[in-house]
């Protein structure tokens, strides 16, 4: 369903500063999968991510959505299928407004934003049902303005709107790495739930291996703007948390450092 | 002058410049964009507006005109700035100097016919020609009463009320929502596969459609249109903004429009209040400043404390 095609992309060109980090680079994602990106700072997760979403692009190369060339396809345009969640919690909600106030807008997502009345009481049912599967207490709080929640209560429901978005591709990027252990792993378990009930295909950028491991179908390590394992499936279920940590040593020792 | 009559002054003034307030509470206060296009859009509503009133147009439709224009000239603004991504400043900048001329040419033209400009830059339309308190129910109301002029005064009233009422509903309009997150979070917007430039563009729209009334309804004080009507708006729209907002910040019951009037009408006091003690006209803008900067350095302060209190 997703196709990065000989992707090449290049900072800082044309100063001292240049450094190619994609050089026909390639990668795919099958339709339902839920496949976890680990690798170091400066590998090109986030990088790949936001060609994905359209938030930079490649200085050659292309990027297939679904069968459609969506290379030089704005953001937004994009995000109608594309959902993202951002490692910053502030990123995926609306502080100044309430938090029945950002459902009112992401329920109307695909729709037109005119000049009719913003917020439909008979959704709130449907809004507090959404919110009651983060067990956060969430629900009876519709009236508070989002930049008073705390971070995790932010990341649950800037995943609980992703989701309900229908998106066909979600992009998850080192969403819980800004969260305590509690709720990252309670924002973990979301996220599965989520993913494996809409059967939405799912990228997920972490750099908690065991989150890697124990979540998704699929595992690629990045390195310097190449995949260095890419593994599915029986031998993604065997993996263990070491197996990832060796292979880490093992191209930090081929660096020489 | 009278107690009494001091207090119309700076009330009839405060509602009118309340208006300009509320479209910069859209323009600076949600979407964090410091508009310099004010200036000449409220010179091209009192332009418009005079123009229409000294033609003998109905003076309403001269106002829905002044509305138009100013939203026009808005998104010009906009446009330079989310399409051609030139910076917040220099958008206002460009389009208010474009008005400089705009406006002088149009008051020519509209008053003689001329298109060099080399003739009137004045428009006198006179307050007998045309008054908005023609229409509707203004009859009924007495024009003077103890030597208030309370036909402008509850005019005015109802205008900066009416708009009011409008900004508010248009706000919790779904197209209102968007720009309130547009203003908050662009990535938010973006999610929501809707492009955040055409909010701004809105709302700058509306910031200045405003500022366009707000001129049209400050000439029909004394019937005359000169240049230089718009020096200063800026200064008195984004003063009664933050004295409203900032003053009323623990204010919980009240809309934030209802603050930006209170906010202008404080500040068209205090204005009144240094006139009064004898400080002469041309002193005018220096005060204007002054008094600005005193609200801001309050607000500072305010939202500090408020930050601690919150803590």
């Amino acid at each position: 369903m997703l196709e990065l095609k000989n992707i090449c992309t290049c900072f800082n060109k044309g100063t001292v500063d240049e450094m190619t980090l994609f050089d026909n680079f390639n990668f795919s994602a099958n339709d339902g999968q839920f496949i976890s990106i680990v690798g170091s700072n400066g590998s090109g997760k986030t990088t790949m991510l936001n060609l994905i979403c359209g938030t930079m692009m490649p200085d050659s190369g292309q990027v297939i959505f679904d069968g459609t060339d969506i290379t030089r396809m704005s953001e937004y345009r994009r995000a109608k299928d594309i959902g993202r969640v951002f490692q910053d919690p502030k990123m995926g909600t609306c502080s100044s407004l309430t938090v029945l106030e950002n459902f009112a807008l992401a329920d109307n997502k695909n729709g037109r934003f005119g000049l009719t009345g913003a917020i439909n009481r008979k959704r709130i049912d449907y809004y507090r049902e959404l919110l009651s599967q983060c067990n956060m207490g969430l629900e009876d709080r519709l009236g508070v303005q989002v930049g008073a929640l705390s971070g995790g209560q932010r990341q649950a429901i800037a995943l609980v709107i992703a989701g309900m978005t229908d998106v066909k591709l979600l992009i998850l990027d080192e969403h819980t790495a800004a969260l305590d252990p509690k709720s990252s792993e309670t924002i973990m378990q979301l996220t599965d739930q989520l993913v494996s009930r809409n059967n939405t295909t799912a990228i997920m950028v972490t750099h908690n291996l065991r989150f890697a491991v124990e979540y998704g179908d699929r595992l690629v390590m990045m390195h310097r703007g190449e995949c260095v394992m890419d593994i599915a499936g029986e031998e993604k279920a065997k993996i263990v948390v070491d197996d990832i940590v060796d292979k880490f040593s093992e191209i930090s020792i081929e660096l020489g450092n | 002058m009278s107690f009494l009559g001091a207090c119309e002054v700076f009330l009839k003034s405060g509602f009118i410049f309340s208006i300009i307030a509320m479209g910069y509470y859209v323009s600076y206060y949600i979407l964090d964009f410091p508009d310099l296009t004010v200036e000449g859009t409220f010179l091209s509503g009192a332009v418009v507006f005079g123009l229409m009133c000294s033609h003998g147009i109905n003076p309403w439709l001269g106002l829905l005109a002044a509305f138009a224009v100013g939203g026009a000239c808005g998104t010009v603004t906009g446009v330079l700035h989310v399409r051609l991504h030139i910076r917040p400043l220099l958008c206002g900048i460009l389009v208010s100097t474009v008005l400089i001329t705009v406006n002088l040419v149009a008051t020519a033209a509209g008053m003689t016919g001329d298109f060099t400009a080399q003739s009137s830059s004045v428009i006198s339309y006179g307050r007998t020609v045309a008054t908005l308190h023609d229409c509707f129910f203004g009859d009924l109301i007495p024009e003077r009463v103890g030597g208030i002029a309370l036909r402008d005064l509850l005019l005015f009233f109802v205008m900066a009320v009416v708009c009011k009422v409008l900004l508010d509903l248009y706000l919790k309009t779904k197209s209102g929502l968007l720009l309130r997150a547009a203003g908050n979070n662009e990535q938010y917007v973006r999610m929501l596969s809707k492009d955040p430039g055409k909010s701004k563009i809105i709302g700058l729209a509306i910031g200045n459609a405003y500022a366009a009334v707000a001129g049209a309804l400050y000439t029909h004080i004394s019937g005359n249109v000169n240049q230089s009507m718009g020096i200063g708006m800026i200064v008195i729209g984004l003063a009664s903004l933050i004295i409203g907002t900032s003053l009323l910040r623990s204010v919980k019951f009240m809309k934030p429009t209802t603050k930006v009037i209170i906010g202008a009408c404080i500040y068209q006091a205090c204005l009144t209040v240094a006139q009064r003690l004898g400080v002469p006209s041309a002193y005018n803008k220096l005060i204007m400043a002054v008094i600005f900067t005193v609200a801001l350095v309050l607000s500072g302060r305010l939202k500090k404390r408020g930050g601690a209190e919150n803590a």
